[in-house]
């Protein structure tokens, strides 16, 4: 599989002649069939403490996967903070996990810009969640069952704290199927945050 | 599975529009550093280089290649002192310099951004076949538009030659194997 793929990349100048609209990517709710295990790679809290997957389970999770020179993840991150103290008594984990290579510091610097003041630090400690977790893009949000698997993921930013989100939320809680007319809207952010 | 289903489409995907002649493809850009300094393909001999395009306004979701060069810096050691990892804003009215300059801090201490008048950058885009289109903006606010471009890494030798452009979806593993071969000098 492996040099199969290294041959493909190898024919890489004809790719140069694919059009703009093939590099894009679908955004929007894709359910995760059959749901799958996320690896369990290093993320640390603000503390420097292990806080990943392994302590992910137990109850559904929504985990962000934003970076602070991304714009559209900062955007929506207040949206995520304000749905923080509303949806957690009902059951759902709120994970914000900050891709920076700076580490807390990033993600500490940006809550602070930004007034954040319910989001938790974590980092992706050895830089492996775009990877392992298959985000080619950012923001990628993925909704996690009570084993930590993943059930779907949303590409793109939503207003989280919206009626529709909460409602697609509430279904992740309930452990009903996530399907893709559940989708929030996309939301473009209208300004530099 | 799915990144590798994807990688593997991807691949078969770029097989089968019909090739262009490498001699379609230049690699020659004139460009202006996020420290104000001109550079041309030739200006990094000895170096292997790695180029992405793109912009720091990412309206709706940001690519990752920059984050993957970054990873694939790490994963080649000591040896990344012989890379240069050069990223091109295809929106120079945006960024600029100061805001290239920090986006690039984002990365690494290594990482240099490209920009230039609108000439100049169409020409490194026309010769590294890249495709861009501004959108106009759908608001009053002029400084809000979409931005298309055509994503991947290119991959030029010691000598400033493409060797291979990586698809998006390309892993820093793959980035930094790909690296190695070129110093080998496979």
């Amino acid at each position: 599989m492996r040099m199969d793929r290294r041959t493909l990349l190898i024919g890489g100048l004809a790719l140069a002649a694919i059009p703009a609209h093939a590099a894009k990517v679908a955004q929007g709710l894709f359910p995760t069939q059959p749901p799958r295990p996320l690896p369990n790679i290093d993320i640390r809290d603000n503390q420097g403490q292990a806080a990943g997957v392994a302590t992910w389970k137990g109850k559904p999770t929504l985990v962000n996967l934003w970076a602070s020179w991304c714009l559209p993840c900062v955007a929506e991150l207040p949206a995520l903070d304000r749905l923080k103290p509303m949806i957690e008594p009902e059951g759902l984990r709120v994970v914000a996990l900050c891709l920076d290579r700076s580490g807390a510091v990033g993600a500490v610097n940006t809550y602070a810009r930004l007034g954040i003041r319910n989001l938790d630090v974590h980092v992706d400690h050895q830089r492996q969640a775009g990877e392992a977790f298959g985000a080619a893009v950012l923001p990628t949000t993925l909704l996690l069952d009570d084993q930590a698997r993943e059930v779907a993921r949303f590409v793109g930013g939503a207003a989280w704290d919206g009626q529709q989100a909460v409602a697609l939320l509430r279904a992740l809680i309930a452990g009903k199927p996530i399907t893709p007319d559940l989708a929030p809207p996309l939301v473009r952010p209208t300004s530099n945050p | 599975m799915k990144l590798r289903v994807l990688a593997l489409v991807a691949g078969l995907a770029l097989l089968s529009p019909a090739p262009l002649g490498a001699s379609e493809f230049s690699g020659r850009f004139l460009l202006e550093t996020h420290d104000g300094q001109r550079v041309n393909d030739e200006s990094f001999q000895g170096k292997v280089r790695l180029m992405a395009f793109g912009y720091t306004y990412c309206p709706d979701v940001c690519p990752t290649a920059l984050s993957t060069m970054a990873g694939a810096l790490d994963l080649l050691g000591p040896k990344a002192d012989q890379v240069v990892p050069l990223f091109v804003t295809v929106d120079p009215k945006r960024d600029t310099k100061a805001q290239l300059k920090d986006y690039m801090s984002a990365f690494g201490p290594r990482f240099i951004g490209l920009t230039g008048s609108q000439q100049m950058i169409d020409a490194a885009a026309k010769s590294f076949r890249v495709r861009y289109e501004i959108h106009q903006p759908t608001t009053k606010d002029s400084d809000h538009y979409l931005v298309d471009h055509s994503a991947g890494i290119y991959i030029m030798d010691r000598q400033g030659r493409l060797v291979v452009k990586m698809g998006h979806l390309a892993t820093a593993d793959e980035l930094a194997d790909r690296v190695r071969q070129v110093m080998d000098g496979e």
